[in-house]
């Protein structure tokens, strides 16, 4: 995976920006506005009624396509928590009916004809981390490729609780583009660990295995990219209880001004694409130094913890 | 010789209500009405025969009804033992009602023994070695603590009492068999531990736990009660917190249900650490890692203050001593909490 390279970020966010005690008072809250509040949440996105996480996905890669940067793409992996959040609710007598999947339907509507899809739905928010993997294994058994197109995206089905975990959700998407040629960061490695006796966690159990297990992952994550926590340059989290990464910067010995995740209060957690949005925000942010390593350590249902460790190369 | 116990009802009172039962005893216990009182009384005629009276230390007279003039000894088991008390709570019950019961002590008038039934961590945030001595004030992690080495002072600062401060150590299980018959710190920790719901170890690995049986801790007083009044340490041998911690672990390996959930051994945080942990759990809401951490958590910062209890003068003036294998004490403590599915009935 040493050899490849990721860029062509993009981001795209459900078009309602509501405040949270909005949320609240709608009934799309679990938690106490002002709890999570406390966590550093405010605001967060939702769908229109008729936007689709499909939707979503299209607006970030359209994004990509816009820059010119969608040429030669050779697989498509699209990593989605929610696949039957696209889908109607009514019962199913032709099964094709579940079966429209939207990778294919990006591969034609931008026009990448050679491109095979591939999709990842069991990896809950940490699937984009996921569809990296993915994509580095996929470059490093067809000598013939070029890059592929990483994408992820979901929206909450109506009515649904826009809160997991003591997190706000918002509906959205990221995408960008794993490949053979120099681009903004060298993709390392990607780590993964799963936990499947842990597959029907509930939100208290989610919340106490993750420090434990994002403290090995991070250690993990970084002893292959031959590092230790303490070399990394920077942490690009999830948008998550702020307080969680001032223990685990403790924990891992590391500098808490590392730890990067700016659109907490504006974003929330986006489920799989926050750590997308964030690492954005970190690249424009003119603070990063070509060499310096970058991980991106990841939560999701599953349980599945996964962190990506970067080189910035430009 | 007559002797009054407090806290007669309590789960070490009753305990030493049934050791010294045969003897001349007067069970004192708190109760709101007459139909708790009953209740008591009845629940205490199992163990022994005896006169039970109520006694409340928040009374400004609490032992009116309480013929002095017999009485030899005093046992004072009562206290309010919580580690989340408030400072006010904890002044009123263990502090004010110790002078109360010192005051009617001095009324006593053929009284030989005053014991103070205390805790090891009335020596507060020393570290170190802890001798059986007097504590001056080096600060307290909690209130519970703070009270209890303020109602030792209470005794030991009139002279002429005949007072024996007993330092007990934290009781996990009923005995060596380990069943567990009254909740504290350690259960409540296990418990988070053994959900998944706290993957944290507050404290340094390297930590002496000073952890005993119940059944340890009465032979210890019961001891005591024949031995020269002054301070003693009631330590039965120490286990690391790290040791600890593996034993639980070894043991909830096989229960099948926890093996099946691959949950991970808790990683030691500072400090800090810890605090950040609690204080963002109060947010939790309704769950059940907020009220159980919240349990836990004024007790968390002795873990951080390793302290070496010494028991000379318990050696000394208790012939039968023994120090006891702890990492089997939570083995078998833990194996009993499995097996009640972590549901405590008391017995």
């Amino acid at each position: 995976m040493n050899g490849f390279y990721i860029g062509s970020f993009a981001h795209a966010l459900g078009a309602q920006k509501r405040h949270l005690r909005e949320s609240a008072e709608a009934g799309l809250l679990r938690s106490a506005p002002q709890d999570l509040e406390a966590a550093g949440f405010r605001w967060h996105h939702v769908c229109e009624p008729e936007d689709t996480a499909y939707d979503l996905a299209r607006a970030a890669v359209a994004q990509i396509a816009a820059r010119g940067d969608l040429a030669d793409v050779d697989a498509i992996v699209y990593a989605t928590c929610l696949p039957d959040g696209q889908t109607g609710s009514g019962p199913v007598r032709d099964v094709k009916d579940l079966m429209d999947f939207p990778a294919g339907r990006l591969q034609a509507e931008f026009g990448m004809s050679r491109a095979i899809v591939v999709g990842l739905h069991q990896q809950a928010c940490t699937g984009v981390l996921g569809a990296l993997r993915v994509a580095g294994a996929l470059l490093a058994t067809e000598p013939g490729w070029r890059r592929v197109l990483c994408v992820t995206a979901d929206r909450f089905p109506a009515g649904a609780w826009y809160e997991q975990a003591y997190n706000l959700i918002s509906d959205g998407a990221a995408a960008c583009v794993v490949g053979r040629d120099p681009d903004v960061c060298r993709l390392l490695t990607v780590h993964q660990i799963t936990n499947g006796g842990l597959g029907r966690a509930d939100d208290d159990e989610t919340v106490g295995t993750y420090f434990a297990y994002t403290h090995r992952l991070v250690r993990e994550a970084a002893a292959r990219a031959g590092l230790a926590p303490a070399e990394l340059d920077w942490v690009v989290t999830q948008n998550m209880h702020d307080k969680a990464w001032q223990i685990l910067a403790r924990l891992l010995e590391l500098d808490h001004a590392r730890v990067w995740a700016p659109t907490l209060a504006d974003v929330g957690h986006v489920i799989s694409a926050d750590a997308v949005v964030n690492l954005s925000a970190l690249l424009d942010s003119g603070q990063v130094r070509p060499g310096q390593r970058i991980a991106v350590p990841v939560a999701g249902f599953g349980l599945n913890w996964q962190c990506a460790v970067l080189e910035v190369a430009r | 010789m007559t002797t009054l116990i407090t806290g007669a009802d309590g789960y070490l009172g009753r305990r030493i209500t049934a050791a010294l039962r045969g003897q001349d005893l007067i069970l004192a216990v708190r109760c709101a009405d007459q139909t708790e009182l009953d209740r008591k009384r009845a629940r205490l005629a199992r163990v022994a025969d005896v006169p039970v009276v109520p006694v409340d230390l928040r009374d400004a007279d609490p032992f009116a009804h309480v013929d002095p003039r017999p009485i030899t000894r005093i046992i004072h088991a009562a206290a309010l033992i919580r580690f989340d008390v408030s400072r006010d709570t904890a002044e009123q019950v263990n502090v004010a009602g110790t002078a109360r019961v010192r005051d009617f002590a001095q009324r006593c008038d053929r009284l030989e023994q005053l014991m103070l039934l205390s805790t090891l961590y009335s020596a507060g945030r020393r570290r170190g070695e802890v001798h059986e001595t007097r504590h001056d004030d080096t600060g307290f992690v909690n209130h519970y603590e703070w009270s209890k080495w303020a109602a030792e002072e209470c005794l030991l600062d009139p002279p002429g009492l005949p007072v024996t401060v007993a330092r007990l150590p934290t009781l996990i299980a009923d005995d060596a068999g380990g069943a567990v018959a009254q909740y504290n710190a350690f259960h409540h920790t296990m418990r988070l531990y053994h959900a998944g719901l706290l993957t944290l170890l507050p404290g340094d690995p390297a930590t002496p736990l000073s952890l005993a049986t119940a059944e340890f801790t009465v032979d210890a007083v019961t001891a005591l009660l024949a031995a020269p009044p002054g301070i003693y340490q009631i330590c039965s041998g120490p286990v690391t917190l790290g040791t600890a911690i593996d034993t639980a672990f070894t043991v909830f390996d096989q229960d099948p249900s926890f093996r099946r959930r691959m949950l991970p051994r808790p990683i030691p945080c500072d400090r800090a650490g810890f605090r950040d942990l609690a204080h963002a759990a109060r947010a939790l809401r309704g769950g059940p890692l907020q009220p159980a951490l919240a349990s836990v958590a004024p007790f968390a910062e002795q873990l951080y203050l390793p302290k070496h209890f010494r028991t000379d003068r318990l050696r000394a003036a208790w012939p039968g001593y023994r120090t006891h294998d702890a990492t089997a004490l939570i083995e078998a403590a833990c194996t009993d909490l499995i097996k009640r599915s972590f549901h405590v009935t008391a017995h």
